[in-house]
């Protein structure tokens, strides 16, 4: 199987370049990584992330034939040859598949994604109903692997003032979680044209997500919530991913 | 947490006029295409007689109106998004602003001599 990789050393090159392998599918490999990490068997200067394996971290996220997506979560059988591999669009290069994803948790972190509440804590824990519980589903499995935000245009465009689909629907996780006392505070945060107006509901986000979470609904129901109290507004929506990628 | 606004464009604001207007707009061409399907107007006095009855000129205006608002927040989305430096997009916005506001006057004046 044809694999062209793309190769980007900081102290030899000026700028990325692919690298074309051809390696035979052995009946043990099924996913992605598993032949990637046979490739830098044979190549020990191929470097990349990875560690879970199982699509639980997040840390192995790369463009898989122009769309985002986690190497060992994708079956290798299913992809149109020559596999084209490249670094998650729009951020920095590292080294080869490597990229920093400083600017990304920046904007995570600037949401606070930390429960807020002045009130004295309890002797035990904060309870909640499984309504408001069930608010949470849908958001709170992102794995942060950054698939969503760096396919996104708005994020392309204005990484340091758009906070992007993955930071924004952790924002909703902590908007609708009724333990958190500063709803106004982080939906005031969030105006402005940039922060979570930049999004112009192009969807990538929704449609590359690997755990099939939609940062694009979140962010809508953000902007409503802005207008009037979203009051039982149910789950989000999820939807099933398939392995099978072209 | 410190609730901070931030100085510069609109938010929620700008939202929420791009889809108002764009209901207006819909609900407006519908209406029209409605009318002029049930009631052809085939000379230019009939069609000055319709553009100055007031209801129609009112609905005209605010179609206008809707039309430059939404053309203002498109427009403005498009160059923060793509204009670079601040400068440049300062200046854009300041040109699109002005050609907008020259529509409207244009508009204005048109709906005005209906009526005079």
């Amino acid at each position: 199987m044809k694999f062209s990789i793309s190769r980007y050393n900081p102290d030899t090159d000026e700028k990325p370049y692919l690298q074309d392998y051809e390696v035979d599918i052995l009946p043990s490999d099924r996913m992605l990584l598993d032949v990637l990490l046979r490739i830098k068997e044979q190549d020990p200067t191929l470097s990349m992330r990875k560690s879970c394996r199982e699509g639980v971290c997040g840390s192995d996220a790369m463009n898989i034939n122009g769309r985002n997506g986690l190497a060992c979560i994708t079956r290798v059988r299913d992809l149109k040859e020559p596999v084209v591999l490249r670094p998650l669009p729009s951020f920095p290069i590292v080294r080869d598949l490597i990229v920093d994803m400083t600017n990304f948790f920046k904007q995570y972190h600037s949401i606070k994604p930390y429960l807020v509440n002045d009130q004295p804590p309890p002797e035990k824990e904060r309870l909640q109903s499984p309504a408001d519980r069930e608010k949470l589903n849908g958001a709170y499995e992102c794995i942060l692997c950054a698939c969503c935000s760096s396919q996104c245009p708005s994020f392309w465009w204005n990484p340091d003032k758009f906070v992007g689909p993955a930071g924004l629907i952790q924002a909703y996780r902590f908007i609708f979680d009724s333990r958190d006392t500063t709803t106004k505070e982080r939906l005031e945060d969030l105006d402005g044209a940039y922060r979570l107006f930049r999004c112009r509901t192009i969807m990538n986000c929704s449609e590359v997500c690997p755990k099939g979470l939609e940062p694009s609904h979140a962010i809508e129901m953000i902007r409503l919530s802005m207008l009037k109290d979203p009051g039982d507004s149910g789950t989000l929506p999820t939807h099933s991913v398939s392995p099978v990628r072209k | 947490m410190t609730p901070h606004r931030r100085p510069g464009p609109t938010g929620l604001p700008a939202w929420l006029v791009q889809r108002t207007s764009a209901v207006y707009m819909l609900l407006f061409l519908v209406a029209l295409l409605a009318f002029f399907g049930w009631h052809p107007l085939h000379s230019y006095a009939e069609w000055k007689r319709w553009v100055a009855h007031p209801a129609i000129s009112l609905a005209l205006a605010l179609f206008f109106a809707a039309l430059l608002a939404h053309m203002w927040v498109g427009l403005r989305d498009v160059l923060l998004d793509y204009a670079r430096p601040a400068g440049l997009r300062r200046a854009l916005l300041v040109l699109v602003a002005l050609g907008l506001c020259t529509g409207a006057a244009s508009m204005a004046w048109l709906l005005a001599l209906q009526h005079v």
